[in-house]
């Protein structure tokens, strides 16, 4: 079996290395002012790089709103 | 990454980081009385000097502008650093005696009364200390040059040019907040505000967020709101030869980047005094290539978003020297740009479908991606002459008029409802709706017809999955159109509330409100009218009107169910051509959402089904909506509601009496 992870609720398949860019790249979320959490917890800006996530994890990548 | 030693202690610092800023990481403070993140650093006191070994020499530097670019050892505290620290103060005080700061750093280092009068002694507490934050914030924050300095030595002095006042300030107050003495303040006497100081406090907040971050926000700075074409089309929510597709393999054609090459100006008063978000952009000198003005070199303010994407990729016209054409004659004409693309769209679609032809265009052949007929539509539009004036006339009365005029079937006829992108008769602004439910409310439920201004949901519902269930998305349709009513009520721009976002927005429970904006209107209507409100009343004050205005609508037979009505290309697709285009998407929603077996179905039976599932959906959301608003089954406010927000006048009673 593939292993997943949630991102907003879709179930996407899991990569070694996974950062929240790479995601970001998957989804083709190109929007910049995002809240992101990973199982609950806030991920900061300098982090989206760096920051590893793990398999069956629960991805929150909130957009806000922008425009008129 | 480069190590350097500070005071014995070790920091990993990036290349081009400041002695000052490496300082501050380790909690080290340096004095200085012109450091502000928000401008670039100066120099101008020299207080944080400081001695740097670089291997070579150890020299005195300010911290403040020395970039770090090798490994270094800064002493912050030797004897010849706070011997200069100690004169350079003596010598401020001795001219700036009563500034509060200046007294505070020069007891720190053992100066309490200097040795000399300076011969220019200046006694107030407010001094202007030459500190240049006004200076450089006027400059790099509201990219304007109001006040520079003039003379030298003892003669230097902030100024605006020739010493006189200067009719290009436009009164943000920038330069009065970053004073750091008090000797800048603003005096607003048309407003006559209760607390001055606290909204400039909002204002300022606003204005470092956009020199801050706007860049790496949404760029307003530099493309206003063009820059979401690129977005839209990534989230395949740009509309498309008449809202058919949300994305297009040419919309790069459109992107801001093109349009920003464009721009001449960008100016921080481009539509509003003392705004500092500056979104609203210009091309100077267009040569126009139709029309009465053909030849001619004009000024053509814009394009934004809705303008790019209406004239733009609803036409199915990926040029844009097309959009800016068309935002010029629009502009010239009195037009609304969306309502003629999105009036233009629907009549390509008829053109396309047989329902029109060239015999009833005047010869034009109106396809989708015809430059040319379209720009001449727009030309007889405002001339007022050929099948402009049908045109001209509105989606709502196009289908009147082709239904009465034309020889259709009732099928047409349909086709025409479904494709039609109005409601209430306002056409469509240009998003595409089909995936999120509760934008489609957002449009339909909007009392003054199809635009988004009163709830903007798509990222919310479609992409964060954050408002699931029918009441949810109420909630979000009753909030989000009650506050943003509210800067209707004030006469103010809503851009500034979510078009940059404070830095810690992101650790509030609910983002999308960005409560710290919130939280700054509240205090901004507390401090206009000296009257205290919270962000409650602030609904409130809206759902008062907004009450009262969907009441003005039922009395004009609109306020209802049935004004609510949305056409079905706002909700799912009409053709199996859009069918078939995302049909991966619309056959797992119809398998894991309904249990449809879609086994050895067409694509018009999945699309039919579908359809119902979708206008079945729409109505339910009414229904939740209604409730959450306080209306009846038929969408008119209940007497009760408008007993509890204070609105059952004896006129608007009689009204509701007849519901």
């Amino acid at each position: 079996m593939k292993k997943q992870i949630l991102v907003n609720d879709n179930l996407i398949e899991w990569q070694e290395n996974l950062t929240i860019n790479k995601i970001l790249k998957i989804m083709n979320y190109s929007f910049k002012m995002l809240v992101i959490k990973v199982d609950g917890e806030l991920i900061k800006k300098d982090e989206y790089g760096t920051k590893i996530v793990s398999e069956n994890a629960d991805v929150k990548i909130i957009h806000l709103i922008s425009g008129g | 990454m480069i190590n350097i030693i500070i005071d014995g202690k070790k920091i990993e610092v990036e290349k081009g980081t400041t002695i000052l800023e490496a300082a501050k990481k380790l909690n080290i403070i340096i004095p200085a009385l012109c450091d502000r993140e928000v401008v670039k650093a100066y120099g101008a006191c020299r207080l944080c000097v400081v001695d740097v070994n670089d291997g070579n020499e150890i020299k005195m530097v300010t911290s403040c502008n020395y970039l770090i670019n090798k490994e270094i050892e800064v002493f912050m505290q030797s004897e010849r650093v706070r011997k200069t620290r100690k004169m350079l103060l003596e010598m401020m005080l001795s001219r700036w005696p009563n500034v509060p700061m200046i007294k505070q750093f020069a007891a720190e280092y053992g100066v309490i009364k200097p040795r000399m009068i300076h011969p220019l002694v200046d006694y107030s507490e407010n001094a202007c200390i030459l500190c240049g934050l006004c200076v450089n914030a006027c400059s790099e924050m509201v990219w304007e040059d109001i006040i520079g300095f003039a003379g030298r030595g003892e003669n230097r002095r902030v100024v605006m040019p020739f010493e006189k006042h200067y009719e290009a300030c436009i009164g943000c107050s920038t330069c009065a907040n970053i004073c750091p003495t008090g000797a800048i303040y603003m005096t607003d006497i048309p407003n006559k505000p209760a607390d001055e100081k606290r909204i400039d406090k909002f204002g300022m907040k606003i204005t470092e967020e956009m020199t801050l971050m706007d860049d790496e926000q949404c760029d307003m700075r530099g493309v206003g709101t063009a820059h979401l074409t690129q977005i839209m089309n990534d989230y395949d929510l740009l509309p498309t030869t008449n809202y058919r597709f949300g994305s297009h393999k040419e919309a790069g054609k459109l992107h801001s980047d093109v349009f920003k090459a464009k721009f001449t100006q960008g100016l921080p008063d481009g539509c509003w005094l003392g705004c500092t978000m500056s979104c609203a952009k210009s091309i100077d000198n267009y040569e126009l290539k139709s029309g009465p003005y053909k030849g001619q070199k004009v000024l053509v303010d814009g394009p934004e978003y809705e303008t790019v994407a209406g004239c733009g990729a609803n036409l199915g016209i990926f040029n844009p020297e097309f959009v800016i054409e068309a935002n010029f004659y629009c502009d010239t004409y009195g037009i609304d740009t969306i309502s003629f693309a999105t009036g233009l769209a629907f009549v390509m679609e008829c053109f396309e479908n047989g329902i029109l032809d060239k015999e009833k265009t005047g010869d034009l052949e109106l396809n989708f991606g015809n430059e040319e007929a379209a720009m001449e539509i727009l030309h007889q539009m405002g001339r007022g002459d050929g099948f402009g004036i049908i045109v001209g006339q509105g989606i709502r009365r196009m289908k009147k008029i082709f239904t009465e005029k034309n020889d259709l079937t009732d099928e047409q006829i349909q086709f025409m409802q479904d494709i039609g992108m109005e409601a209430k008769g306002l056409e469509y602004s240009e998003y595409v709706t089909k995936e999120s439910l509760a934008m489609q409310g957002g449009y339909g439920l909007a009392l003054k017809g199809a635009q988004h201004d009163e709830a903007w949901l798509i990222f919310m519902d479609m992409v964060n999955n954050q408002i699931p269930t029918f009441a949810d998305k109420a909630e979000a349709l009753h909030y989000f159109p009650m506050f943003r009513t509210w800067f209707g009520l004030m006469g103010l721009c809503k851009l500034p509330w979510n078009d940059v976002e404070p830095a810690d927005n992101a650790e509030n429970d609910e983002p999308a409100k960005i409560p710290g904006h919130v939280e700054g209107y509240v205090n901004f209507f507390s401090a206009m009218t000296g009257k205290e409100i919270d962000k409650h009343e602030l609904i409130r004050q809206s759902e008062r009107v907004y009450n009262f205005q969907r009441v003005f609508n039922f009395r004009l037979g609109y306020g209802n169910r049935e004004s609510d009505r949305i056409p079905y290309r706002s909700a799912g697709p009409v053709t199996n051509e859009e069918y078939e285009s995302r049909a991966e998407r619309y056959d797992k929603q119809l398998i894991e959402k309904w249990n449809y077996d879609i086994e050895g179905k067409t694509s018009k039976e999945k699309r039919d089904f579908l359809r119902k599932m979708r206008e079945e959906d729409y109505q339910k959301l009414c229904d939740a909506v209604y409730n959450r608003r306080g209306w009846d089954d038929n969408g008119v406010p209940t007497i009760e509601k408008m007993r509890e927000i204070g609105m059952d006048l004896p006129e608007v009673v009689e009204v509701l009496k007849r519901a």
